[in-house]
């Protein structure tokens, strides 16, 4: 039997095994692999911070995530509400996954330190689950109070000071979504579109490649895309954290992927000439 | 985040472990009883939680204001209702309405807002030739262009794709292959970063590194 047939009769277990080991020894013993930030993490981060974010601002933080993509889209989450809180901007937050309030007490947590100084129903409020998809999103725009009567605990949005003049997309100064999915489209279909209100992505990976032409087409005012974005934006926060711990594992499993691409065609090369 | 000390978040925290390792023994070993007790917990919580959470939401936007006076909202709950005929071979007719309604105003909502940002202002922003950037922001955008107007050509199915229209659309075709590698590749790496999430959980529960 040659090297590359006993190659392809491999188990793919033991890919598996070798994968799943590799992927925790960077963690054990970080490697430290450079990082440079992309323009439209940077884009992104300006246009949340400085001059682009008035004191009072109110903006809605949309959780398009489940607990399954924290490693992907929570740092970003996390540095967003972190650099909107520290512009005292207002934040709402909502998210259609039904493991939300779960997405929601992990930024007490990662953000614990910027929540401490804000009060809730003052400078945040969480609406908790949306469903409805596009429609939902539509009708967010024109009636917030038709979606959200009351926000997670029950409360009247008329008895939350913060949202006493926030009913629609003209009391909204820009909307932040991190996505798994198409709950981003829908901002961009349904507010971005025909209100021009400022959005931006916080996206997983494979968002990428859709998200990346809206950026440059000026829809998207800023995206982040995957845990990769997440680690750039604690770099500019200049606050390390979980993204930036998770890179090095991440570039690893990249790394393995590439080799095993890379064997693998030259395995097929070489049995195509043997045939 | 520091490790949690409260006995229930402990076992929580523990059961998850277990949880992930009886999922993971299907690609890590095969399947077995272990995998499948895990996969059928995962599908019963889900589903229930899914259940309850959107009654929840049902009473929340509909049943309540409705008991308050809104006596619109008995629509959208007929509506809703009707749905349900589908599982009743002889009324499933029923369900076609609200289904249609639905497709409808998706589609018109999806139509409204498509034109102006996923169609004009690509357009622009692709015909617009870069006012700074240098050399690599020209590279970039001839790239692009050459890209979208050679992947639109391999579309033209009323000409055979021979003499002239050979060589554009052939990289044409490279370029789709391109853009599918590049979606697939960011697919299978955002498994990985899944994959990651889960390893530094393992180790995070054990406490070889910090939570």
């Amino acid at each position: 039997m040659s090297f590359t047939a006993k190659l392809a009769n491999i188990d793919r277990r033991v890919f598996y095994w070798i994968l799943f080991i590799a992927l925790m020894v960077p963690f054990l013993s970080p490697i430290g692999f450079p990082l440079s930030v992309a323009e439209n993490t940077r884009d992104l981060y300006d246009g949340i911070t400085g001059d682009n974010v008035e004191p009072g601002d109110v903006w809605i933080i949309n959780f398009g995530y489940g607990v399954s993509a924290w490693s992907e889209c929570h740092p970003g989450v996390t540095v967003c509400t972190k650099a909107l809180f520290r512009e005292d901007a207002k934040i709402i937050f909502m998210g259609p996954h039904y493991d939300v309030h779960l997405t929601y007490n992990k930024l007490q947590t990662t953000a614990a330190a910027d929540f401490a100084g804000k009060v809730y129903g003052e400078d945040y409020v969480f609406l908790g689950y949306i469903t409805g998809g596009e429609a939902a999103i539509t009708q967010l725009a024109s009636d917030m109070r038709s979606v959200y009567p009351n926000d997670y605990f029950g409360t009247d949005l008329d008895d939350i000071p913060m949202m006493a003049d926030v009913n629609g997309w003209r009391d909204i100064d820009g909307v932040l979504s991190s996505d798994t999915g198409d709950w981003g489209s829908y901002f961009l279909r349904q507010w971005q579109g025909p209100h021009g209100t400022r959005l931006a992505q916080i996206g997983i990976a494979m968002l990428g490649s859709t998200g990346i032409p809206l950026w440059l087409a000026g829809n998207y005012f800023g995206m982040s895309v995957g845990s990769r974005g997440g680690a750039e934006l604690e770099i500019l926060i200049n606050e390390l954290g979980e993204a930036t711990t998770s890179m090095d594992s991440i570039s690893v499993s990249h790394l393995l992927i590439v080799i095993a691409v890379i064997l693998a065609n030259i395995g097929v090369l070489t049995e195509r000439r043997e045939s | 985040m520091a490790y949690p000390t409260a006995m229930w978040d402990v076992i929580g925290l523990w059961t998850g472990w277990v949880l992930m390792l009886m999922i993971y023994s299907y690609p890590l070993y095969k399947e077995n009883p272990v995998y499948r007790t895990a996969e059928y917990m995962f599908i019963g919580m889900m589903l229930a939680i899914n259940v309850v959470t959107n009654f929840s939401n049902v009473v929340r936007i509909c049943i309540t204001p409705m008991m308050g006076g809104d006596f619109l909202m008995i629509v959208p709950l007929i509506l809703g209702i009707m749905i349900y005929t589908m599982l009743i071979p002889e009324y499933r007719w029923v369900s076609r309405y609200p289904v249609a309604l639905l497709v409808g105003a998706g589609f018109g909502l999806g139509i409204r807002g498509t034109i102006a940002p996923n169609i004009q202002d690509a357009i622009i922003s692709t015909i617009t030739a870069p006012s700074d950037g240098g050399m690599m922001a020209w590279i970039n955008f001839l790239y692009i262009a050459v890209g979208l107007i050679c992947s639109m050509m391999y579309f033209l199915l009323t000409f055979e794709h021979t003499g002239p229209l050979k060589a554009p659309t052939r990289i044409g075709r490279l370029f789709i292959m391109i853009a599918l590698g590049a979606y697939f590749g960011n697919t299978v790496l955002f498994r990985f970063t899944m994959l990651t999430g889960r390893a530094q959980f393992f180790l995070q529960v054990l406490k070889l590194i910090p939570m």
